[in-house]
């Protein structure tokens, strides 16, 4: 199977049907020791000090472990792709594009899943066959999540993992389904532990992983992960097209509808405050200006650059927020 | 209910009472005196509170410079950055500020949204940016620190980043034949553009001040460029004690029992 590389995620349903095996290059850079280097490739080929450490890895992951295709996402997500694509294509790699119109029309999402299929030549009958395989898969993440958010027995941690690896099904979505299944067999079996405070975690996904165990060990956990939810369609059983599907989809498009369901979940999930997380250098991080008029709950507004780990300021912070969060659920806080 | 707060400061002991809410004494002591006058050791530091003329307290809290001393035996001890914060709480019944608050021997900044500390910074390796440089700087020049504090026009340019060559480079000035004037308000001047850069990051609309610094009237005005309002606490050096007091109170509602004394 050819590989094809993702720069976020985009209708797999259509790469699985004509025989490729996606892979997400964010998942390819972060999980690897080598992530650095990455980073390092980009800024000797040119790329800024200032910019993204998250489009610098992409294209450091992309040239150093030969893929040769890509999809380009020209639309909905940052302007920074954009300008990775055309380097990538300067290097040779052949980009197919797919948009998620901004303007967030139902007809006009179906008409990009419509040219992306024409693209790579399927039709919709194998697509929504596949589609609807992905979507069993899909159903045990959801699992995960509410093992999450309800059971308490699978951490915040491993909520992100499956939720975000969804992307692409760790390219082989069999072995995926399997691994998820003893995953869940596994989670199940343990004793649930709940911490004191409930977070949700906002944001496109952290460089910084360790943030999870870290809040653990102060009293809190995740039991929310915004985005790498969206990127495993939580709601796809009210999807009956694979056009529905990803209209439905609030990462890509503008932050009001965003805005909408992060209310759901605050409410449903009872979460007591959330953090933020924005990686430096992106245009995301104003959306926090919104999110916080928005949102009637405490946020905490963190940011990573090129470091996996979190600083030692930024601990600092979270510990002082959490601190505070714990005193708000004792009744302690800025009521006078 | 009586609540206790007592902020160990580097050089000042800051001692406060809240009865139901309500400041009733506040006191500072000498860091030293405290440590000597009225208190004993045994493992971790008692205080005499009868010595202190304080009695029928029902809950107390410490808070201060350094980490491990501030834990006083039978006290709660909360860090400082939320004790001051608790503090501005008390004073300003304010939710979204900037809080700077320098003291003799550090600085802190802490940014607070919606009641909660979303940012902090701290610096407490710098001699240069805290009241103790004032403190010499005064000394130097041979005025209270009060009269120092008036003077905000035509500073004398001072750009040594370090308080010990500030200090020679004050000296040159004097020599130069710098009026006062200006070189108290250019020593003023100089802690404000030390504090600018760790002031950079904390952009915002409100700014409260407190600390024994709070009261140095130039950096207030220099301040009032950078902020759209400079907020005014009546108590500047207590703000950590009432925090601690403040925060009892909240604490002491749910915890304590009523009437119990735990002294
Ligand atoms: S983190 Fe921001 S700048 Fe970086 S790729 Fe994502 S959207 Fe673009």
């Amino acid at each position: 199977m050819k590989k094809i590389g993702l720069t976020t995620t985009v209708p797999v349903e259509v790469l699985f049907a004509a025989g490729y095996q996606p892979v997400d290059l964010n998942n390819l850079f972060i999980v690897s020791k080598d992530y650095m280097k990455y980073i390092d490739i980009a800024e000797r080929d040119g790329f800024p000090k200032s910019l993204c450490a998250w489009i610098k890895g992409i294209y450091g992951a992309c040239v150093e472990n030969g893929i040769k295709e890509i999809v380009g996402v020209m639309e909905g997500d940052c302007s920074n792709t954009k300008a990775l694509i055309e380097v990538l294509a300067l290097r040779g790699i052949k980009v197919y594009p797919f948009s998620f119109p901004h303007n967030h029309r139902q007809e006009d999402v179906e008409k990009e899943v419509r040219k992306f299929m024409e693209i790579f030549q399927v039709d919709l009958e194998e697509v929504e066959k596949i589609r609807q395989r992905l979507n069993r898969i899909r159903q045990l993440a959801k699992k995960i999540d509410t093992l999450t958010y309800i059971d308490y027995q699978a951490t915040g941690f491993e909520n992100h993992l499956y939720q975000v690896s969804c992307s692409d099904f760790n390219g082989n979505p069999d072995h995926f389904e399997v691994e998820l299944k003893s995953v869940i067999k596994e989670i199940k079996g343990r004793n649930p532990i709940k911490k004191k405070i409930r977070l949700g975690y906002i944001g496109v996904p952290p460089m910084t992983a360790d943030l999870y165990t870290f809040v653990q060990e102060h009293h809190a956990q995740f039991v929310y992960n915004e985005v790498q939810r969206e990127f495993a369609f939580p709601r796809v059983d009210e999807a009956d097209t694979i056009f529905k599907q990803y209209y439905d989809y609030t990462y890509p498009y503008d932050v009001g509808y965003r805005i909408k369901e992060l209310k759901k979940q605050i409410e449903r999930r009872k979460l007591d405050g959330i953090i933020h997380y924005t990686q430096a250098f992106c245009y995301r991080a104003v959306e926090d200006i919104v999110l916080k008029k928005a949102l009637d709950i405490p946020i905490l507004n963190i940011e990573g650059d090129k470091l996996n780990i979190l600083d030692a300021r930024t601990k600092l912070r979270i510990e002082a927020f959490l601190d505070m969060l714990k005193d708000l659920k004792g009744g302690i806080g800025c009521v006078y | 209910m009586r609540i206790l707060g007592i902020d160990l400061g580097s050089r000042e002991v800051k001692i406060a009472v809240m009865e139901d809410k309500k400041l009733i004494k506040k006191m500072r002591v000498s860091t030293m005196s405290f440590y000597r006058d009225y208190c004993n050791y045994d493992g971790k530091v008692i205080v005499d509170l009868k010595k202190l003329g304080i009695t029928n307290i029902h809950g107390a809290i410490s808070t201060g410079y350094g980490r491990n001393n501030t834990d006083l035996n039978k006290f709660k001890a909360i860090n400082e950055i939320k004790a001051h914060v608790y503090g501005a709480f008390y004073q300003t019944k304010l939710k979204d500020f900037i809080l700077l608050d320098i003291g003799g021997q550090d600085v802190k900044v802490v940014k607070v949204e919606k009641g909660m500390i979303t940012d902090l910074e701290l610096n407490e390796k710098c001699a240069a940016s805290c009241g103790r440089y004032l403190e010499n700087m005064a000394n130097v020049l041979e005025i209270s620190l009060d009269q120092m504090s008036k003077y905000y026009e035509k500073p004398v340019s001072l750009n040594s980043t370090c308080a010990v060559f500030s200090e020679s480079e004050l000296i040159g000035k004097i020599a130069e034949g710098v009026d006062v004037e200006s070189l108290c308000a250019g020593v003023n001047y100089s802690l404000y553009k030390r504090l600018q850069p760790l002031l950079n990051k904390f952009r915002g609309r409100k700014l409260i001040l407190t600390g024994g610094v709070a009261n140095n009237r130039a950096i207030r005005k220099y301040l009032k460029n950078d902020y759209d309002e400079i907020i005014s606490i009546k108590e500047t050096q207590f703000n950590g004690a009432i925090g601690c007091c403040f925060y009892g109170s909240m604490m002491g509602k749910l915890k304590l029992e009523e009437n119990k004394c735990i002294f």
